[in-house]
């Protein structure tokens, strides 16, 4: 195995486990920077796309839960993945409509402490629903036949194809709505509104609708990152808790309301774990025992953001949009 | 101006960060209560004992505890179990499986006159929130017996628990060699084999298959259960003859490990061993077929069981491991476990976990009535050294020195996708005997154990 090799496989691992971070990172950021919403429910709204994306990709047998007792032995319609990858977006930016009108807008003017336990009440009551509904156990969310299994990249090796899927959307999505926000006179407004709300309002712009819209945005990123990302593991009640931390940190390095900052902290992230885990690092040995690595690499995140907030506590690009 | 309100906001995330780690601490802990207390006049055995734990009982209800994972990555498991248990105190009051027919000591009509009831609580796979849920089953709802695991950690935190407090733990599913090893106690009882056994069982039937001379490398789960797996595999297969490469710790509750598994794959080793389970097991090994590595490595899973299998799909064909029990044993009582199971849940095929769930409450209420009371220190008399051939597990003794049940072991190779159907997802390679398998009392993990008092010294 040569250098050039471990540096290649390092980049891709980084970069794809980077990837679905930056497409839920995107939506908290710029809800985050617009609306100055914390939003602890944006997890669940990748929980919604996941299982939003099995079932319209498979039909699925359940073992367990509600709908079982009623009488469902199988549910899902079966139409294969690219309708779920145009379907889930969709739908999840109906749900971030929703989510908006009935559960954001009421506390906008309210603290941030309100803001939390009232988003974080509802990313539990989803996360329970699909629970009591669909059963606690992990579904296998099989990979679409054309996407399944290993290709042989050049100085690599062996890659899943799937994970080469995931970085493309992703890269196309976050190049679609970087457009919108810099290039439109919908995202000049956003901007502007980001900026200095008050005198946007005084020219006579209405701020609600493009913030509503930028809401439900956000929300289709985190449910198209479910629909990808789940292939990826298995799917189950509990995947959309374990995402937003994460994304929140990518948040924390990259600045609030900056896309490129979500997109920077997601593949910093990437990488400081896949080179905990992966690089020929030298051994370090202390008071007796030899540094395993690979087990710091949660820590090593954590010590990212760390470092980025004692040297530059606005974040990477933190005042890109919102300064 | 501006300039201020961002940094709000980012004082605000990084605050929001904080608090959201706390509260998914607080969130995942939740518990769930079930039954209730008994009421009413005295009677019971409490004449002849002095009170220990929770003994005597008061009122005329013995409860119950099972304290299994409903979250966390072993919740599949967890939830299977409460199945089984629940199964079991149905039996227990009314009759039917295995305590109609294969526990003679077993009446149907509750144990010693005390009708049976039960509360559960999650354990999220965590050890610390299953010793809080077990310490509350024990103080509030007055158990008499405790029931849990799917993780070696949760176990050996509740089993210690157990002899602070004199009150019976059956352990379900934990496989760590510390559990009747190092961390063993008097008032627990394991029926589970451990990852000691594992080894031996496997190193044979591997070895046979690939070669003799082979290198491997190693992932495993970062905690009490991987990090002996770990060890018992690098000792049997090294003493087979293969060599270990490297071993790398993952985090337990890992949902990506491609990074890991690339570093596998480049580390130029014949094979590779998942010393992963439950959820993260179906995980790393569907995402090692993902990648690829079966083309160039072999792939052991030494842990497996139903609802892994089920979770990672075709991923596990021709890949070895070793397993609990299974429903395709074919023996009288594992083929009434079977059918008493698939009647009480609509047709489900029981996994290895519910198996041993059923089989160690039944084993506690039978020791009860043996011993003519609740009284703990005899229950563990009447266990220590009992021998039984009833739990679809050929003949087995439950050992008096460090409380680990002596057992066959049943090895497996995973089937095809396509061959997989409700409940068939491995062929059984062979049920190593366990006079192949074990070790004495002075040697392998119960040379380090100290099982404790009794509580009537």
């Amino acid at each position: 195995m040569t250098l050039a090799a471990d540096i290649a496989g390092i980049l891709l691992n980084g970069l794809q486990t980077g990837a679905i971070y930056i497409l839920v990172a995107i939506g908290l950021s710029i809800i985050l920077g617009t609306l100055r919403f914390v939003n602890f429910a944006h997890g669940a709204l990748y929980l919604i796309g996941a299982y939003a994306g099995l079932l319209i990709t498979l039909e699925i047998d359940l073992s367990n839960g509600l709908l079982r007792e009623w009488g469902f032995q199988t549910i899902g319609l079966g139409w294969g993945f690219l309708p779920a990858l145009i379907l889930v977006p969709l739908f999840v930016f109906v749900v971030g409509l929703g989510m908006e009108r009935f559960v954001a807008r009421p506390f906008y003017d309210r603290p941030d402490t309100d803001q939390i336990l009232v988003t974080f009440g509802l990313a539990i009551i989803v996360q329970e629903l699909f629970r009591v509904l669909f059963g606690g156990q992990s579904i296998d969310f099989a990979r679409p036949a054309w996407a399944s299994g290993p290709v042989m990249l050049p100085v690599v090796g062996n890659f899943p194809v799937w994970r080469l899927y995931v970085i493309g959307i992703t890269a196309v999505l976050v190049a679609l709505v970087w457009l919108l926000v810099e290039y439109t006179d919908f995202g000049l407004i956003v901007r502007a509104g980001t900026q200095d709300p008050e005198m946007v309002e005084l020219l006579g712009i209405k701020l609600t609708r493009p913030y509503i819209v930028m809401f439900g945005i956000g929300a289709a990123l985190a449910g198209v990152a479910g629909v990808v990302g789940a292939p990826l593991e298995n799917v189950n009640p509990n995947i959309g808790t374990g995402v937003l931390v994460p994304a929140f940190l990518v948040v924390v390095i990259g600045g609030v309301g900056s896309i490129r900052g979500a997109v920077v902290g997601g593949i910093l992230i990437g990488m400081v774990f896949s080179i905990l885990v992966g690089a020929p690092l030298p051994q370090v040995t202390v008071a007796g025992t030899e540094i395993v690595w690979s087990s710091w690499a949660q820590v090593g995140i954590y010590a990212l953001a760390a470092v980025v907030l004692l040297t530059r506590p606005e974040g990477l690009f933190g005042e890109e949009v919102t300064g | 101006m501006a300039r201020d309100s961002s940094s709000l906001s980012r004082r605000d995330a990084v605050k929001a960060a904080g608090t959201l780690g706390t509260l998914g601490i607080a969130g995942l802990a939740g518990c769930t209560g079930g039954g209730g207390g008994g009421g009413g006049g005295g009677g019971g055995d409490g004449e002849d004992y002095p009170s220990l734990g929770n003994y005597p009982i008061e009122g005329d209800t013995a409860m119950f505890g099972f304290n299994v994972p409903t979250s966390g990555p072993y919740s599949s498991e967890g939830e299977d179990e409460l199945r089984a248990y629940e199964m079991a105190v149905k039996h227990l009051n009314n009759g039917g499986g295995w305590v109609d027919s294969q526990f003679d000591d077993l009446s149907g009509d509750g144990v010693l006159d005390y009708e049976i009831d039960y509360v559960t609580g999650d354990t999220a796979t965590d050890a610390d929130t299953a010793r809080q849920s077990a310490s509350r089953m024990i103080q509030r709802d007055d158990v008499v017996m405790f029931s849990g695991g799917s993780s070696s950690a949760t176990a050996i935190a509740m089993q210690g628990l157990a002899q602070e407090e004199n009150v019976l733990f059956m352990c379900c599913l934990t496989h760590s060699n510390d559990t009747t090893g190092k961390d063993c106690v008097r008032y627990s009882f394991r029926e589970m084999f451990n990852a000691y056994m594992t080894g031996q069982a496997l190193a044979p039937v591997v070895t046979d298959e690939y070669g003799d001379d082979l290198d491997f490398y190693q992932l495993y789960a970062d905690y009490s259960w991987g990090q002996t797996q770990q060890a018992s595999m690098k000792q049997f297969f090294e003493e087979a003859g293969w060599s270990e490469v490297d071993s790398v710790p993952t985090p337990l509750g890992t949902s990506d490990y491609s990074s890991y598994l690339s570093e596998a794959a480049d580390s130029g080793a014949d094979a590779l061993f998942l010393n992963h389970y439950g959820l993260d097991g179906a995980n790393s090994l569907s995402q090692a077929i993902e990648a690829g590595i079966d083309q160039d490595m072999e792939i052991v899973l030494p842990l497996y069981n139903r609802p892994m299998a089920e979770a990672a799909g075709g991923a596990i064909e021709g890949i070895f491991g070793t397993i609990a029990w299974d429903s395709q044993i074919d023996n009288t009582p594992s083929n009434e476990f079977t059918e008493a199971f698939s009647s009480e849940y609509d047709g489900r095929v029981p996994s290895g976990p519910a198996q041993l769930a059923y089989a160690q409450t039944l084993q506690y209420a039978a020791a009860v009535e043996r011993a003519g009371t609740f009284y703990p220190p005899e229950v563990i008399r009447q266990l220590e050294d009992f021998e039984y051939d009833n739990i679809g597990m050929g003949a087995e003794t439950m050992r008096g020195c460090d409380h680990q049940a002596q057992r066959d072991i049943p090895v497996v190779r995973g089937l095809p996708g396509s061959e997989q159907g409700e409940g068939q997802y491995f062929e059984i390679v062979n049920i190593t005997s366990r006079d192949d398998v074990g070790y004495g009392c002075d040697s392998g993990p119960a040379a380090e154990c100290e099982l404790g008092e009794y509580g009537d010294e």
